[in-house]
């Protein structure tokens, strides 16, 4: 049986702090932001939005969601338009990955995410002096040009499955690959794992009638799942039915 | 042969068709895109042999648990220290891009006079005069370490130790004033606590060790209608706090005080105060009016506190009213409640107000960034990184993260006492000194940090209170000597102490106290003590919306 990497982020746990931001980019030697980034040009491979259930005063209520790559499954949008190959979805993991070598910078990537969760590397990758002895050596910096996007801290199951290799195993320990999102969160929102292996945790919390995924009704089988027992919160993973009834309209 | 223009065409057609069905288009674009890839500006991570190991944030008094990913003998990465017994895994997002601070451009490397670059030699003359010539006042921002017994000794002979406290720290001082323990060993018995009823203090926001309470509310609290540790957050505007809080109650703002009174009067109304504890002299009417809220949603908010005991008000800023309500609540020296921990007899001097006709004042780079020192005395000021508050005549370079050895005394706040060591793991700059190698080279009689921290681990060895905690230790025996105890220590070990005595703190409040001022909201990087933030922080606040930016810090 293949394994299948997701992770179900329950929501009534992320408490909106960020970890997961900066070290996601601490691990993938994200660069910080150029002068000129903004919320659309940065690279943020995980994105935690701000959402509320639009009622005002005493009666509004916030919650965070995380947004990365949802490593959609069947028909990966960015995987059907690259000109270049550029994206795969290993057979092996279902993790969607990127290759900047392969990159052109064309984009179309970008278009066709339906959660926008892919990124444009609009400048040279710069730190400050000396701060390159800080960047992780397991992962190489892209160049301007590329698009990156979360590729679930590959890096790190390369070293998972070295560490099986040399102890001569061929399935990796899954405390050994543990992506840094995961790992930073403090209130342990993210649960991570194979979500085709039953007794995992993530499977069994992807099963849970509370969990739900964004955008579903698109038919990519995201493999990341979301988690509430808020039903304004659940509500927010598919637009509103007059948004949806424009859509239809418009085919 | 004659070759003509249409046999140039056809060759031409037929050599583009050609090379179209060969690689070689394919493979240049491949090259050309890897190449382009590869310029020789863009940083390449240093090569080397990567190995993990464990440390302490020393940035703050909570001195977190940490994991440090080091990469030919520098820090790549960091993660949670799982089993430490207080951030449990956990870290402050801004932690997580601490170890590229030492790198930031705003990093001191020159010994600075009112703007002027001078020498060590010329810091330590101006010091020796200043301590001839009259007292000095040392202040420290994170005592109890070995460094701070290094302030203190050096202050008993000069002058006066002073500590900067933080406001989560300031918020236990009418405690210290009511029952003469020393705030400095009180503590939060959060892991026993049932409700909490939280003025505005930014709990899952940063708020003393961010990993302490957020650990406990994702175990007790989180996700569920009927959890084990309600989080009840009163707050006029909505937070990150209030909005993953069990419930939120916004109020006017400024009416924290009367909110606490206003319970504290329905709890004595309804016979469920602890004895003694003083009435408000406010009326039910007066703070429903005060807060915004009905007289009878403070009488809900009163049963709840008493419905899933045991209950705890803590507030952002000292605020006298909150103490009392936990008084009333009988929260003071009881299980879930304000705990006393360790011996400690002797208050902390705070630093808020300093002695009149010093000669000089030292201020230590642990001391926050926004310390100002109400004082016309010259001020030295210890710092890694420029941008730190108020006059300073002379700005000393600092060690930064990770760069010297340091003890890792008891969190502010804790209800448990602990103890751990942190080597340096990062070489620093040859221009930097610490305010302990500073006050060394002053008075050489006085003791090196590490000869402090040998003595220390030798007598909590001979004390054989409490226990050992690490990452390898799970399955070990405890150590039998006091080398081996104090090499586990060095190599990441904490020492945790026995679990804190209920009782013991003898409150006595006879009238209820005076409504405090209110205070204004602080930013998402109060809870920082550097004055500048990790570069990746532009995540936060410019490369998405989650926070505001950052008002008077640098990127």
């Amino acid at each position: 049986m293949n394994t299948r990497y997701g992770m179900v982020i329950d929501v009534d746990r992320c408490t909106g702090c960020g970890a997961c931001m900066i070290a996601c980019a601490a691990e993938n030697n994200v660069p910080p932001a150029a002068e000129r980034a903004t919320p659309r040009t940065g690279i943020t491979p995980m994105l935690v939005h701000t959402v509320s259930n639009g009622m005002e005063g005493s009666l509004k209520r916030e919650a965070f969601l995380p947004v990365a790559c949802m490593q959609c499954e069947n028909e990966t949008p960015c995987v059907k338009v690259c000109p270049q190959q550029a994206v795969e979805v290993d057979a092996s993991t279902g993790i969607v990955m990127q290759m900047p070598q392969r990159c052109l910078g064309c984009r179309y990537c970008m278009t066709a995410c339906p959660y926008h969760a892919r990124y444009f590397n609009w400048w040279d990758p710069a730190w400050p002096a000396g701060m390159e002895k800080s960047l992780n050596p397991g992962v190489a910096v892209r160049m301007r040009g590329v698009v990156e996007k979360c590729n679930l801290c590959h890096a790190r199951l390369h070293a998972a499955q070295e560490k099986a290799a040399a102890a001569g195993k061929r399935e990796i320990d899954p405390r050994d690959y543990v992506p840094a999102c995961v790992e930073a969160c403090p209130t342990g929102a993210i649960t991570f794992g194979s979500l085709a292996d039953e007794n995992c945790a993530a499977a069994r919390a992807a099963r849970s009638p509370e969990a739900f995924r964004l955008l579903a009704r698109l038919g990519t089988e995201p493999k990341v799942y979301y988690r509430s027992a808020r039903a304004w919160v659940r509500a927010l993973a598919e637009p509103r039915n007059e948004t949806r009834r424009k859509e239809v309209q418009r085919g | 042969m004659e070759f003509t223009r249409r046999d140039l065409l056809t060759w031409g057609s037929g050599i583009t068709a050609g090379l179209v069905l060969t690689p070689v288009p394919w493979k240049l674009l491949d090259d050309t895109s890897i190449w382009t890839q590869n310029w020789p500006w863009i940083p390449q991570p240093a090569r080397g042999p990567v190995e993990v190991k464990n440390s302490f944030c020393a940035l703050c008094p909570n001195g977190c648990g940490m994991r440090v990913r080091m990469a030919a003998g520098w820090p790549v990465g960091i993660s949670g220290m799982q089993h430490h017994p207080v951030n449990r895994g956990a870290l402050c997002p801004l932690g997580f891009g601490a170890h590229q601070l030492n790198w930031h451009p705003r990093r001191l490397r020159q010994v600075g006079h009112q703007g002027r670059a001078c020498s060590w030699s010329d810091a330590l003359a101006a010091f020796r005069k200043a301590c001839a010539e009259g007292p000095v006042a040392i202040i420290d921002g994170y005592p109890d370490r070995a460094a701070s017994a290094i302030c203190h000794g050096f202050a008993r002979r000069h002058g006066s130790y002073r500590v900067a406290l933080r406001a989560e720290q300031r918020a236990l001082l009418p405690y210290e004033k009511w029952s003469g323990v020393p705030a400095a060993a009180l503590g939060y018995d959060l892991e026993n606590t049932g409700t909490i009823l939280s003025f505005g203090a930014p709990l899952l926001d940063g708020w003393s060790a961010p990993g302490r309470f957020a650990r406990l509310w994702s175990v007790r609290g989180a996700g569920s209608a009927d959890s084990q540790l309600r989080l009840i957050q009163v707050e006029a505007a909505p937070s990150h706090t209030a909005a993953c809080a069990w419930r939120w109650v916004p109020i006017m703002p400024g009416s924290d005080a009367a909110l606490a009174a206003g319970i504290a009067l329905v709890l004595h109304e309804e016979h469920r105060t602890a004895p003694n504890a003083p009435v408000p002299s406010t009326t039910l009417a007066d703070a429903a009016a005060r807060t915004g809220l009905s007289v009878d949603a403070i009488r809900d908010l009163a049963r709840l506190l008493c419905e899933h005991g045991p209950a705890l008000a803590i507030s952002a800023q000292p605020n006298p009213a909150v103490a009392a309500l936990n008084v009333a609540l009988g929260a003071i020296g009881t299980r879930g409640g304000i705990v006393r921990r360790g011996r400690r007899t002797e208050p902390l001097a705070a630093a808020d107000t300093l002695p009149s006709h010093l000669r000089a004042v030292l201020v230590d780079a642990s001391v926050p960034a926004d310390f100002l020192a109400s004082t016309e005395a010259e001020i030295f000021r210890f710092a890694a990184w420029e941008g730190s508050a108020g006059r300073n005549d002379w700005l000393l370079p600092a060690p930064g993260f990770l760069e010297e050895l340091t003890d890792i005394p008891t969190a502010p706040l804790s209800s448990i006492e602990t103890y751990a060591v942190a080597p340096p793991l990062s070489k620093p700059p040859a221009e930097v000194k610490s305010a302990a190698q500073f006050l060394m080279a002053v008075d050489s009689s006085i003791p090196d940090v590490e000869k402090i921290i040998h003595a220390r681990c030798r007598q909590l060895f001979q004390s054989r209170a409490g226990h050992l905690q690490g990452e390898e230790l799970a399955a070990a025996a405890p150590p039998e000597s006091a080398q081996a105890f104090e090499k586990q220590l060095w190599s990441g070990a904490v020492w945790v102490g026995d679990p804190p005595h209920f009782g013991g703190i003898p409150c006595r409040l006879t009238a209820w106290p005076q409504s405090a001022a209110p205070v204004a909201r602080a930013g998402w990087t109060a809870a920082w003590p550097a004055p500048v933030l990790p570069p990746l922080a532009t995540k936060l606040y410019q490369e998405s919306s989650l926070r505001e930016p950052p008002e008077r810090r640098a990127i």
